[in-house]
């Protein structure tokens, strides 16, 4: 640990870690994008997955946001009861 | 944990939300809330949460297991059932835009809560929150037109520049992990990732189950 801690402080812009971390890092990054799992073990560049994983995560933000629209649209329009028992049945389900 | 802090107000909703799923209500502390969840689902599920240690194990399993979606939704019920309450009064000017922000706060929250401080993005969103909504414009640009043949040289120079350009931008995308190293940023963001797709999973369950009650109103006797 204490070596590695060493060897990046040595570096001036952060980038002497070693390579073969990061490919392994970015090796299992590309396996949790989605595209990963369509495409087999492809081995694609370092910047490919980090673009990859850039528009993934911008694309799950706005996945998000809608759903945040849907819900407060929801949330507005139904009543309290009948969407607490909605709610809870499908929590237990 | 840092959640108390904005607890106080739902103490009065977990008293009256123990509807037999929050059980031990009135625990004022999510922590502990999150831990009672936790093993009661955990159980059912066959010790999958109890069993893996809860040290340092970078699993990215745990986001994908039922019991952690109940938890989390059960947790971002709560806090939508707060937002609800304070809009509707009329008072302040309560526009769509504005309340579904405080849903996506809300929901950004108790997914922070349910990462249980481990990482830092968890942590930096409990915490602040400031940064990430000031998204610059330059953020957006994936390719920078014109500048390609200087990044094919930067790349062939043996540590590509682009390679930490595009880094940074990734960084600027988690909450609180800007000036990271490589390595740790990689791991935030696979967990980063990992939660964000339990919330939309969660969150689309819970806008499905409100648009079919709102739509077949039924009430069930509970």
């Amino acid at each position: 640990m204490s070596s590695r801690r060493a060897r990046s402080r040595q570096s001036t812009s952060s980038s002497r870690i070693t390579d073969e971390q990061i490919n392994d890092l970015v090796s299992k990054l590309q396996a949790v994008l989605p595209e990963a799992r369509i495409r087999g073990a492809e081995r694609v560049s370092a910047a490919k997955v980090l673009q990859e994983t850039c528009n993934y995560i911008r694309s799950l933000h706005r996945e998000v946001d809608d759903l945040s629209e849907r819900l407060s649209e929801l949330l507005a329009t139904t009543e309290a009861s009948s969407a607490q028992a909605a709610i809870i049945r499908s929590l237990l389900k | 944990m840092r959640a108390v802090a904005r607890s106080d107000g739902s103490h009065a909703i977990w008293t009256e939300a123990s509807e037999g799923f929050v059980s031990e209500g009135g625990r004022l502390w999510f922590g502990m809330a999150i831990s009672n969840a936790e093993g009661e689902s955990a159980a059912k599920e066959g010790g999958g949460g109890r069993k893996r240690k809860r040290r340092e194990e970078p699993s990215l399993a745990k986001w994908r297991t039922q019991g952690e979606q109940r938890t989390y939704s059960t947790k971002l019920v709560e806090a939508l059932r707060r937002v609800r309450r304070s809009p509707p009064s009329g008072a302040t000017a309560t526009t769509d835009h504005a309340r579904s922000r405080a849903v996506r706060e809300a929901a950004d929250r108790a997914l922070a809560v349910a990462a249980r401080g481990r990482t830092r993005w968890s942590r930096a969103i409990l915490s602040g929150r400031t940064l990430k909504r000031r998204i610059r414009p330059s953020c957006f640009r994936p390719k920078p037109v014109g500048s390609s043949a200087a990044a094919r040289a930067a790349a062939e120079r043996g540590k590509p520049a682009t390679l930490e350009k595009k880094a940074r931008v990734l960084g600027r995308l988690v909450p609180g992990c800007r000036k990271l190293s490589l390595p740790t940023l990689l791991e935030e963001v696979s967990d980063y990732i990992a939660a964000l797709e339990m919330q939309v999973r969660a969150m689309s369950a819970i806008a499905d189950a409100l648009s079919a009650a709102s739509s077949a109103p039924a009430a069930e006797p509970m």
